[in-house]
Parts: C-alpha cells; sequence; structure tokens
C-alpha cells in the first residue's frame, strides 16, 4: 500500500504533464513539436536499432569516465591542498579563477590541445567537473572540527590513517555536495564536447537530426538525455544514502532537538 | 594504589620562592610539571596565560586541577597532553620530555559530541585508536568489549554516538581512553556539559575506574564539589597569568558515596577551604613572589 502511495507521488507531475503536452498537440499540429504518440513511435526505431551502442553507450562511457577521473583527482588534490595551510592561500584565487570559467569555452582550447578524439571529449568533462569536486574537498577539510583533529593528535592517529579514518569521512557530506554539482556539469558538457569536429554520439545525432528537420527524433534524442541524467541522479542518491547514512542520521537527531 | 598523601604541600609557598605545587624526589614522579609558562603572541600584544607552574604527579594518583574561569586550565592541560607548545619549562612523562603527543597519554575532552566520530559506532570509535596503533584484532576485541563494559555500555556497541544521550556519549569518550590503556588519563572539564544527575554517575564512575584499573588521572575542573568530591588531591590555580595557588590532599575515605561524602564534615571542611582559596584567587590574590 505504501509503496503504491510513493508510486503515486513519483508518476503524479510527469503523468500530468505528458496529458497537458498531448492536449496541447492535439488541435493544429505544429511542425516543430511532435504529439506524444509521434514520439513514442520514433523513440524505439531511432534508438534500438543501432544508435544505442554506437551513439548512446559511447557517450556514457566518456561521461563516466570523465566524472571518475574528475571525482578521483578532485578529491585527491582537494586533500593536499586542504591539510595543508600554505598551500591553500597559494591555489585558492587561482582555483576560483579556473572555476569561474564556462566550461564550455574549453572545448576550442582542449581541440587544439588535445585533438578531435575521445581524450579530448573526456578531458572536457574532466576539466569542467573537477571544480566543485575539488573546492568542495578544499572547504570539507579545512573545516573539520578542532577537538576532532585533537582527538586524533592526542591518539596519535596521523598520516594515511588519520586520512582514512577522519578527514575523509568528516569532508564527505562536502564532497558529496560537489559530486552532485560535477554531475549536472558533466551531462552538459558530454553533450556539447560531441557537437563540435564529431561523428558519433549523443549530441552529435541530437545536432545531426536537427538539421536534418528529423523532428521527432530530434526531440527522442533530448528524452534520451533527460533519461540518462536521471539515471544518474538516482545512482548518485543511492551511494550518497550508503555513505551518509550517519550523516543525516544525525541531522534528523539535531533537528529533532 | 594509594597515593602518598603526606608529602603534599599543604603550606603557603615559603617567603620569596615561587609557589610550586607539590612535588616528588627525581624518579618518583609520572608527570612532572616544571616551571611552566605561556605566553599567547596576539594582535594586541602577549597575553600571558601561564606564569610559573610546576607540579608532579605520582602513579596511581587522582589529582584534581581546580581554578576560576579563565585561569589557564584548558591551557595547561594542552601543554601536558603535547597539544600546545610551552613558552618556557617543560612536561616530563617518564622522565622523557613532552614534544607532541605522548602514546602513553589519553584526553576525555569537554565536547564529547565533536570528540567522537559520528561515522563511527560505538564499538568502532572506541577500537580506532588501538586499530591505528597496531594492536591484533583479537586483543583489539577484548579490550573494546571490557573498556564499553567498565564504563556501562555494553548493550550499545552498534549504535550511533549521536543517538545517545550526552552522558552516554562521554562514557564512549571515556570508554576510548580506558581501552586505550594510558598511562596518565586526562581529562578537560569533562562533565561540564552535563546535566547534575549525570554528572554525578560520571563522577561515581571516573571514581571506580581510578580504583579498579589503578589509573593515573589528572581532571580538570572549575566545579569546588566536584574536585573535593573527586580528587585525592586538589591543585589550586591562581587567576590568569596562572601559578599554583595551593595543593592541598583530600583526605576524605577511598569509598565514596555521592549522600554520605557530601554530608561529612571534612568535606564540607576542605570545600570551604577550596571555595576560600578561589574566592581569593579571583579577587586577584596571588601567592608571595607570583606577582
Amino acid at each position: 500500500m505504501k509503496t503504491l502511495k510513493n508510486l503515486g507521488y513519483v508518476l503524479a507531475l510527469p503523468v500530468l504533464l505528458v496529458l497537458l503536452w498531448w492536449v496541447s498537440t492535439r488541435g493544429e499540429p505544429n511542425f516543430f513539436v511532435p504529439t506524444p504518440a509521434a514520439l513514442v513511435d520514433v523513440f524505439g526505431p531511432t534508438w534500438f536499432e543501432g544508435r544505442i551502442t554506437a551513439d548512446v553507450l559511447p557517450s556514457v562511457a566518456r561521461l563516466l569516465a570523465g566524472l571518475a577521473i574528475a571525482i578521483i583527482l578532485g578529491i585527491a588534490v582537494g586533500l593536499l591542498v586542504g591539510l595543508n595551510r600554505t598551500l591553500r592561500a597559494l591555489t585558492e584565487p587561482v582555483f576560483e579563477f579556473f572555476r569561474a570559467l564556462p566550461p564550455p569555452v574549453l572545448v576550442p582550447v582542449l581541440i587544439l590541445l588535445v585533438g578531435l578524439n575521445d581524450a579530448m571529449k573526456v578531458a572536457v568533462i574532466v576539466v569542467g567537473c573537477i571544480w566543485p569536486v575539488l573546492l568542495n574537498t578544499i572547504e570539507g577539510v579545512r573545516s573539520i572540527d578542532p577537538v576532532q583533529n585533537e582527538t586524533t593528535r592526542s591518539y596519535g592517529i596521523s598520516g594515511m590513517n588519520r586520512i582514512r579514518y577522519q578527514v575523509l569521512p568528516s569532508a564527505a557530506p562536502t564532497i558529496m555536495a560537489g559530486i552532485r554539482q560535477s554531475l549536472s556539469i558533466g551531462l552538459i558538457l558530454m553533450v556539447i564536447s560531441e557537437m563540435f569536429g564529431s561523428s558519433s554520439g549523443l549530441g552529435f545525432t541530437i545536432l545531426q537530426f536537427q538539421r536534418s528537420f528529423a523532428i521527432p527524433e530530434m526531440w527522442s534524442g533530448i528524452l534520451v538525455l533527460g533519461l540518462i541524467g536521471l539515471a544518474l541522479s538516482l545512482i548518485f542518491q543511492w551511494c550518497e544514502r550508503r555513505v551518509l547514512r550517519w550523516y543525516h542520521g544525525l541531522k534528523e537527531v539535531e533537528n529533532a532537538a | 594504589m594509594q597515593p602518598d598523601a603526606i608529602s603534599a604541600n599543604t603550606t603557603p609557598a615559603p617567603e620569596g620562592a615561587v609557589p610550586s605545587g607539590r612535588t616528588l624526589p627525581e624518579g618518583e614522579a609520572l608527570l612532572s610539571v616544571r616551571g611552566l609558562k605561556k605566553v599567547y603572541s596576539t594582535d594586541g600584544g602577549p597575553i600571558e596565560a601561564v606564569r610559573n607552574l610546576t607540579f608532579d604527579l605520582g602513579h596511581g594518583e587522582l589529582a584534581c586541577l581546580v581554578g576560576p574561569s579563565g585561569s589557564g586550565k584548558t591551557t595547561l592541560l594542552k601543554i601536558i597532553a603535547g597539544l600546545l607548545g610551552a613558552t618556557e619549562g617543560e612536561v616530563l612523562l617518564d622522565g622523557k620530555k613532552v614534544t607532541g603527543p605522548p602514546k602513553k597519554m589519553a584526553v576525555v575532552f569537554q565536547e564529547y559530541g565533536r570528540s567522537l566520530f559520528p561515522w563511527l559506532r560505538v564499538a568502532d570509535n572506541v577500537e580506532l585508536p588501538l586499530k591505528n596503533a597496531g594492536v591484533p584484532k583479537e586483543e583489539r576485541r577484548e579490550r573494546v568489549a571490557a573498556a564499553l563494559e567498565a564504563v556501562g555500555l555494553a548493550h550499545v556497541p552498534k549504535s550511533y554516538p549521536w543517538q545517545l544521550s550526552g552522558g552516554m556519549q562521554q562514557r564512549v569518550a571515556i570508554a576510548r581512553a580506558v581501552a586505550y590503556q594510558p598511562e596518565v588519563l586526562l581529562m578537560d572539564e569533562p562533565f561540564a556539559a552535563v546535566d547534575a544527575q549525570t554528572r554525578a554517575d560520571l563522577e561515581d564512575l571516573t571514581r571506580r575506574l581510578w580504583k579498579d584499573l589503578g589509573m593515573t588521572i589528572l581532571f580538570v575542573t572549575h566545579d569546588i564539589d566536584e574536585s573535593v568530591y573527586l580528587g585525592e588531591r586538589v591543585i589550586i590555580l591562581s587567576s590568569s597569568p596562572t601559578v599554583v595557588q595551593e595543593d592541598i590532599v583530600i583526605d576524605l575515605p577511598v569509598d565514596r558515596t555521592q549522600l554520605e561524602t557530601r554530608e561529612m564534615p571534612r568535606f564540607t571542611e576542605l570545600r570551604h577551604h577550596v571555595y576560600e582559596q578561589i574566592q581569593l584567587a579571583k579577587k586577584g590574590h596571588r601567592p608571595d613572589a607570583a606577582h
């Protein structure tokens, strides 16, 4: 009964939106906006007859690779900088500058530096996604409670043990918030990186449909993008709940008090 | 086990000498504080928090450091714990100079909620320092279980600290220190943030751990009643810049109970005495030669 109710909450608004879309495309048809039925008709043939392996999976693979590199690199450099006051003072203004650059402008630069290949597309994602993770890791490490630090010091917990048992878990909530931001940036950059001098991938395909006036197909590509984003966010939420279970519990207790 | 109470310095320092707490003959002290001075340099100029502190702690002693608020108690404790450097003087543990946090020491902080790791369950919190020290798994398990048993928390090893009451959380912090088996246990106003009833329980727990496990404890508090009830010895600090105002023996029976001990005439006398000294310290009275 409870699952049914929850399912109702999840589906209510999407169903309403589709209905609205259906009603508004019912009268005189607009060439640029297909009806829901037309979209459903083209969805299967467009994606499940080759494009899923030729375009979608490679795109997703590049996205995941870029995100993974950005997260690992961001956390590693963030730990290094966050734990060192001098390094922090030295790097923070520079990091803020790079963070302020809109990542899409990096595409032409990286095409010149890396070339027109997969590495360039992954590099775009890494360069764009690393900042929220990096800066949040620095912030999370910097703002560790001084009493907590004194506790680890007094028990002689230092070096890798300190990072593993104190610093990383303590900074985890802030780091996770950074990762959440980098997910959406990654999806945007995945598409943009495929719109320049590319011959495959989701971004390329959607642009191709638009240029050849395959309007329902173009819309179906946007739907695929939305579904990928949704899947990413669900996976992230699942991970976050596991990693930060203690944190959510703690917040609940604090809010109740 | 019983500390040698007779040698304590119960009279004010002799004329002209820098007042100091009781010291022990060379080689007998577990912890020695010698001529300790701490000056903080701030934007507004140097601030002298601790002027000159000297006292010894023998094996198996339970001593309370009590002083008016702002008398540099926490500063002193942090220097002893090796968390803070001294400007002058030194701290010796087993005859060796303390330059960083020594292995044989454990600290129980006042802020239990910030000192325990919220992402670790109770037993894991207690186990972490042992894991870090490379204690074998089987021994770790035994020591954690014994420590939790000793503080009366054997039933909640799988809980998270934040699921427990304040008093229970401080018990976890105490269990963590006990399992570590330190030679000296430093406690920095550990019960200042819990309610009065819990506080009484924790005081009795501290005395029991001291008696049963033969620990050496240095207990910092601003609470006069607590210092007299808990300590075998009370070191009274002056107001800042701090010196030892007086170092007295608490000659109450070893077995103490909240009701009977606190109703004893001797308890009242001692409490009266400590209270007077603290009042004097607050008014700026200082032992001779410490001006």
